[in-house]
């Protein structure tokens, strides 16, 4: 009865991990069935390095350089902001806050967590665009704006896993350091960091793949031009916000080549995690 | 703690959020001088508001391509250029930011002094400032007596020819009692119009498109079921070529699209013509500008005039 039971649950994980699996597949499928055929039909080159994106023209263009290099800035802008912001604060929980603050700060980091993307976008507009608007110029709707609101968003998943991987450390770590006449801050930038490095840096790509993923938020902020980046302050349309305004009134090439869009996101993130491996496993 | 912890940060966004919505300047109301011949772009502007910078660039706001009221802007402003050959450029500056429904577009101008945007005439409210067009003010009498000129049909589609509850429905938005709720902000199309009696159908119904035809379109499925209460009928928002491509797909019942349908959609769908309904040209109540000609709209739209003074004389 004992070896059924154990047989019966063995099925039961099995199952679950073919569903994730599948799942992965299932989407890899129809990505590629369907987004393929549209890169040949527009010219694999027109469609990655064309500059103009005009779907109602007769005829079209369906160039997507410039939701490719939207994307790129726009993440990047945030990792910039939210990155060393995200790690500094995961540091702070983690060494040097006091127990009674630990115990409100850490829920309020994972509030942040919690907050629909929907809610950000809004806080964006209603806050952001006008403060961008008003401090640096432009009309507030750009690239800069969308950073700053991605910065905020990507918080708490780099403080979440950093904060975890630098509790992971051995205490012995920092003790060692101290004991041969390191400084609190000398240790725990110079040995406990270091040492939970790994762990930092895959809060990082999460971090990626969340900005680079987010579409509600920006598409609020970020102006939604489908023209080459001109400038920080500047509005920009990204591959995500793209594949939200049109896939609604999309149809034949227009919604293949959306789903071909769709595809470039895929292999984006597919690159991102694929180098962050590489880099584990040079490091080891 | 963590409940405690929640409620005080809820309250502070709510209160955060509050602070920053800026009040709107107040309307200017000087009277507006002669248009200008629509060969040359001109403008006529009230009194300059105390702190409207001209030299300021223009915030140009469109909508997203699939959108109805951008279908017709652009083309009754001559915006979007076709060819011999039967080549169609919409010519729309890529500096425009695009906003994607009618409130959202709205939104961006309210909350922005050096934007201009345009939007469907009976979604309009006292958050902007609707423009006079070569001398016509935005108003449904004006588009009524062809002295407003920027206008563009409201249509619903059906996949072949309704029945059921879709068709009584419809029957319903063409009667005299349908008509009447359309010409609250809109024109109806058919002033004598004969009374409506419901052939009561009941089940479920759903209606898909143009976010500048769904503010009429919930008053009359609001003034339907008020006459028949067994009818279900779900309004869905997006825009207008989304609702003629979810007709021709059968995911809804009717397509709601305020512009003309394309040939490609005429094949497939048969469509009705519920109203007439102005497309508003937009500026911030803070902007002094009152009027502009169609050359000037063009001038904007195309990226040809970037700055307030280029427009404001």
């Amino acid at each position: 009865m004992k070896q059924f039971r154990e047989s019966a649950m063995r099925l039961v994980f099995f199952i679950a991990a073919l569903t994730s699996i599948l799942a992965v597949l299932l989407i890899c499928v129809f990505l590629f069935a369907n987004g393929i055929p549209a890169m040949s039909k527009v010219g694999f080159f027109d469609f990655i390095l064309g500059e103009n994106w005009a779907p109602q023209d007769v005829p079209p263009s369906f160039g997507i350089l410039p939701m490719i290099l939207g994307s790129v800035y726009i993440t990047a802008g945030a990792l910039i902001i939210g990155v060393p912001i995200g790690i500094l604060t995961a540091v702070f929980l983690a060494k040097y806050c006091p127990q009674r603050a630990h115990r409100i700060l850490k829920p309020a980091v994972d509030l942040l967590a919690g907050i629909p993307s929907v809610v950000y976008g809004f806080f964006g507009l209603v806050v952001l665009v006008p403060f961008v608007r008003d401090n640096f110029g432009g009309d507030g709707s750009s690239i800069l704006t969308a950073s700053i609101l991605l910065g905020i968003m990507i918080l708490p998943t780099i403080v979440s896993v950093s904060e975890s991987a630098i509790r992971a450390v051995p205490q012995e770590y920092y003790e060692n350091a101290v004991a041969l006449g390191a400084t609190h801050e000398r240790a725990v930038f110079r040995v406990v960091l270091p040492a939970a490095k790994s762990g930092v840096f895959a809060s990082v790509v999460l971090g990626v793949g969340r900005a680079i993923g987010e579409a509600m938020a920006v598409i609020m902020v970020a102006g939604n031009q489908a023209r080459m980046p001109a400038g920080l302050l500047k509005g920009i349309r990204t591959l995500t916000t793209n594949i939200v305004t049109e896939m609604g009134y999309a149809a034949d090439l227009h919604r293949e080549v959306l789903i071909a869009t769709g595809v470039v996101l895929f292999v984006f993130i597919l690159i991102i995690n694929i180098s962050f491996s590489l880099i584990k496993r040079r490091q080891k | 703690m963590k409940r405690i912890l929640a409620c005080v940060l809820a309250v502070v966004m709510v209160f955060a959020l509050a602070a920053c919505g800026a009040p709107a300047a107040e309307d200017s109301s000087s009277p507006s001088a002669s248009a200008g011949s629509s060969s040359s772009p001109s403008a006529s502007a009230s009194a300059p508001a105390s702190d409207f910078d001209s030299t300021r660039e223009i915030s140009v706001v469109s909508r997203e391509d699939g959108s109805g009221t951008r279908g017709a802007f652009i083309e009754l402003f001559g915006i979007e250029e076709k060819g011999e050959d039967g080549t169609k450029t919409d010519k729309t500056t890529k500096e425009a930011a695009i906003a994607n429904r009618t409130d959202v577009m709205l939104t961006n101008i309210a909350g922005n002094e050096y934007a201009i945007g345009y939007v469907s005439l009976g979604s309009l409210n006292e958050t902007v400032k609707a423009l006079k067009i070569d001398g016509a003010e935005a108003t449904a009498e004006n588009v009524k007596n062809g002295t407003y000129k920027v206008s563009r049909p409201f249509n619903i589609a059906t996949k072949g020819e309704p029945t059921g509850l879709a068709k009584d429905f419809i029957n319903f938005i063409l009667s005299k009692e349908g008509q009447e709720v359309v010409s609250g902000d809109y024109i109806a199309v058919n002033d004598n119009a004969e009374a409506f009696k419901s052939d009561n159908s009941t089940g479920k119904i759903v209606i898909a498109g143009s976010s500048s035809v769904s503010p009429v379109m919930e008053k009359l499925v609001e003034a339907y079921k008020a006459i028949n209460t067994g009818a279900e009928i779900e309004i869905q928002t997006n825009d207008s070529t989304a609702g003629m491509t979810a007709a021709m797909d059968g995911t809804c019942d009717i397509g709601m699209a305020s512009r003309e349908l394309k040939d490609s959609e005429l094949a497939e769908l048969t469509p009705t013509q519920i109203a007439i309904d102005g497309i508003a040209v937009i500026v911030n109540n803070a902007n002094p500008l009152e009027e502009l000609d169609n050359a000037a709209v063009k001038s904007i739209y195309t990226g040809e005039a970037t700055t307030w003074d280029q427009i404001i004389k």
